[in-house]
């Protein structure tokens, strides 16, 4: 049982074995080559106040005046050491800057992960059973409206609405302005996550939804779904008991997968919502070219697009044994 | 014969605002910085530094008064200055502020490589614990800015952590601060200023769109709105339109083309603009109202120098705009023509024709290009347009038109874009300025006496009746506007006198927070 497992696990760790360093040096050459100078980045709107000599001294402080690969052989150095170096726009150590902002993405991620698993499924499953009459078709169409449509222009289209129109949900933010962090409800918190977390599932849910639609129709085409249909069960029925077996490996596989894109939106999400999360974070390192900020950001999203696709893999052997024997 | 006084008084003490039940504020102006609260980083640039206080401060005239320092005298020489501290003054843990805290916060900044500028720091010392003397390299009257923005911290208790959790003598402590979110400030009560009206203040970070919906849910008191939003306040919010100096120009190249290049390469002169008459006739024909309506939905008032109603600023160095005629007159008689009659004045074969480049991602300044151009057709001079990046504009701007914006409460911003030693250095003098007497003019206002007798050798830089800087006189720049910053303030909030605000919109406007008072109920 366990021996598929552990050949999985194997080959995938000596795959993050050379995938880690060509990322690492893939990041690296791409942040050298942005055409934003850090200094000028960092010094902003001061220009007036940061004379010539200072702005060498900040360049020196921070290391920019030396060249890029000797720059990137001493960042190399303190990864081997555990440290990720220091962030320049944060002005503090760059794990310190992702472990603050982590979790307030996590959460945002993870249910929105979580919600679109379980509507794309439900609804992929019920268009399924209902191919070719009005629900497949609404749903359908749904879905392709959504497949075409971007997160921002949701995020902005939600707010409208059930923000400023209706007045029921917050338009912003994690909390309620003006309150300190010991203050804020739980009820508040929940409250100010629905918006952003209905974004971000809205937009991942479309190609869960056809692809489930679609390996459910296959099921139902086999003969042994026309043997249970003979018996009398009806689509419905068989959409929900065996169908949904056979649709779960592929959605899940599909949706794990997919974390990747999932996470890349939060950074739109974020930036509409002002959530105080990765997203936004990582928009400041990048237009302040903040190497090694967005090197420790590019490397966690890795291992976190990572870790889904392995856990995809492993999701889609348990729900169909037949693929174990494949590897 | 006492008493009507007396009850006049009390009647009056009784309705003033300052008495009013302490409340709580929401200003959502942006502003947050990054890096954290430590003024050795460069935090407390603009607006209120909130936990820390400075040496002096600038009052709504943008006059310099003292906070912590009672008395501050410059040397004879000019490089000493030797400053007196207010013996009341109390960090937010209780312990004093001392001569020693100024010399360590001085001498860190010096060598940080942060945002705050000391490279002309030579040394700074305590002579008693509440005398300090700084001395400078050389003679430099702009510091005062540095003893303006520069809050002090506490030597005993500085360290790695402090820009997260700051510990100062100004007005407020740290509550909280969610990165990215929200920080919250309460009065620290230690502080030396007087009673803040404000139990508790909170700065909403965010979009620019989370800051408006929260003004029409009623959940923020103050909010920076882009000038397009300005005229859409909520019901019960005031609009408020501040006067700045963050201004929009034309920088000229000054010199014909030369073989030489900078050190990046870059071509160096323009032939067309190296011409007086040409930078004199745009300057004499833009109209400058137009472009207000055009590039700022009417937002600004016209730019005609670098400084606008500062007290650096030499309203005589400006010449009258919107006046084709002035401007055609003025090419005629330097001998630009329109010889072949496609529209276009020529001299010598040359056409009257160069670039004027923006950045691309910027709007308003796309529109100050087009609108400029389109003006300065009419009298025969082509000014193309071109949007491109930053990076290109790098490699173009010492020899083409550039649309540059600047405008800071300091006055070395003059003399770093029209002195000769700043030719071609980053973004200050593209255009390769040189001129003795203005660079003297410059050079003499750095080495004044005194911040106010260094005035009048600022306004010389500009015009002292035969040459400067300014449209009179070489004509280096033609500024176009200033913007406008627009906010949406309660109708409950009493910002008292407002400063006009530098190159920056939000924060600034935090400057005189702590006398801010809540009119209502």
């Amino acid at each position: 049982m366990t021996a598929w497992l552990a050949r999985l696990v194997a080959g995938r760790l000596i795959r993050l074995a050379w995938l880690l360093p060509l990322a690492a040096v893939g990041l690296f050459a791409l942040i050298s080559l942005a055409p934003i100078d850090p200094v000028q980045a960092y010094v902003g709107g001061r220009t007036s106040q940061i004379g010539p000599e200072q702005r060498d001294a900040i360049a020196s402080a921070w290391g920019l005046d030396r060249p890029a690969s000797e720059r990137f052989a001493s960042w190399l150095g303190d990864l081997a050491g555990g440290d990720l170096g220091q962030s320049i726009t944060f002005n503090a150590p760059v794990l310190q800057v992702i472990a603050a902002r982590l979790p307030a993405s996590m959460a945002l991620v993870g249910l929105a992960f979580a919600l679109s698993f379980l509507l794309g499924t439900l609804l992929g499953l019920v268009a399924g059973a209902t191919r070719g009459r009005w629900p497949d078709r609404v749903i359908r169409t749904l879905a392709v409206v959504l497949a075409a449509s971007p997160g921002f222009w949701v995020a902005i289209l939600l707010v409208a609405v059930f923000a400023v129109t209706l007045g029921w949900l917050p338009a912003c933010c994690a909390a309620p302005p003006g309150q300190l962090a010991s203050e804020v409800t739980p009820a508040d918190r929940w409250r100010h996550m629905v918006l952003p977390v209905a974004t971000l599932s809205v937009v991942g849910i479309a190609p869960l939804v056809l692809h489930t639609r679609q390996s459910l129709i296959a099921f139902l085409d086999s003969p042994a779904a026309r043997h249970l249909s003979a018996h009398g069960a009806t689509p419905l029925r068989l959409a929900f008991g065996p169908g949904l077996r056979h649709a779960a490996g592929v959605a899940l596989t599909l949706h794990l997968a997919g974390a990747g894109e999932l996470f890349g939106g939060s950074v739109l999400a974020e930036a509409v919502f002002a959530w105080p999360g990765l997203g936004q974070a990582t928009v400041r390192a990048a237009t302040g070219a903040d190497a090694p900020l967005l090197m420790g950001i590019g490397l966690a999203t890795l291992l976190f697009v990572f870790a889904g696709n392995l856990l995809a893999d492993i999701a889609a052997r348990l729900a169909d044994p037949r693929l174990r024997r494949i590897a | 014969m006492f008493r009507p006084l007396a009850t006049a008084a009390l009647a009056l003490s009784l309705l003033s605002p300052a008495h009013a039940e302490a409340r709580s504020l929401v200003l959502a102006i942006g502003g947050e910085p990054e890096g954290g609260f430590d003024p050795i980083m460069g935090w407390g640039h603009y607006g209120n530094p909130l936990f820390q206080s400075t040496l002096l401060r600038y009052d709504a005239e943008l006059d310099l008064v003292g906070d912590l320092a009672t008395d501050w005298r410059l040397s004879q020489d000019g490089r000493v200055w030797r400053i007196r501290l207010r013996e009341d003054a109390m960090f937010s843990d209780g312990t004093p502020l001392t001569a020693k805290d100024v010399v360590f916060t001085y001498t860190a900044a010096s060598t940080a490589g942060g945002l705050a500028d000391l490279t002309v720091l030579k040394e700074a010392r305590a002579l008693d614990d509440t005398t300090v003397e700084l001395e400078l390299t050389e003679p430099r009257i702009t510091f005062v800015a540095r003893l303006a923005t520069l809050g002090i911290v506490p030597a005993h208790s500085y360290g790695a952590d402090y820009a997260r959790q700051p510990i100062g003598s100004g007005p407020f402590k740290l509550v909280e601060w969610r990165e990215g979110e929200q920080l919250v400030v309460a009065p620290n009560p230690y502080w030396h200023g007087g009673e803040i009206a404000f139990d508790r203040v909170s700065f909403v970070f965010g979009s620019e769109e989370a800051g408006q919906a929260l003004a029409r849910t009623g959940a923020a008191d103050l909010v920076a709105v882009p000038p397009s939003m300005a005229d859409a306040a909520p019901p019960d919010m005031a609009v408020l339109k501040i006067d700045t100096v963050d201004n929009r120009g034309l920088a000229f190249p000054m010199g014909p083309a030369r073989d030489e290049t900078t050190e990046t390469g870059a071509p160096i002169g323009n032939d067309v603009t190296a011409d007086r008459a040409i930078r004199v006739a745009i300057n004499q024909a833009l109209d400058r109202e137009a472009l207000v309506a055009l590039a700022l939905n009417g937002h600004g008032r016209p730019a005609m120098g670098p400084a606008d109603g500062l007290p650096w600023d030499n309203p005589e160095a400006a010449i009258p705009g919107n006046d084709p005629t002035a401007a055609m007159a003025t090419l005629e008689d330097a001998g630009w023509t329109d010889s072949d009659g496609d529209g276009l004045r020529e001299k010598d074969g040359l056409r009257a024709a160069f670039r004027v480049l923006y950045p691309a991602g910027d709007s308003t300044r796309q529109a100050l290009a087009l609108g400029a151009s389109q003006q300065l057709r009419a009298i025969g001079i082509e000014a193309q347009p071109t949007g491109s990046s930053w990076d290109e504009i790098g490699a173009l701007m010492h020899s083409q038109v550039v649309v540059l914006g600047w405008g800071a409460h300091d006055p070395s911003e003059i003399y770093a874009l029209h002195h000769g030693d700043y030719a071609g250095v980053d973004y200050y003098n593209t255009g390769h300025y040189a001129n003795p007497t203005v660079d003297a003019h410059l050079e003499g206002a750095e080495a004044a006496g005194s911040f106010d007798a260094s005035l009048a050798h600022w306004q010389a830089a500009a015009w002292d009746g035969e040459t400067g800087f300014g449209p009179k006189g070489d004509a280096a720049w033609a500024w176009l506007v200033n913007l406008e910053h627009a906010y949406w303030a309660s109708d409950c909030l009493d910002l008292g006198s407002l400063q006009i605000h530098p190159h920056g919109h939000g924060f600034p406007i935090t400057h005189d927070l702590p006398s801010w008072r809540w009119t209502c109920e």
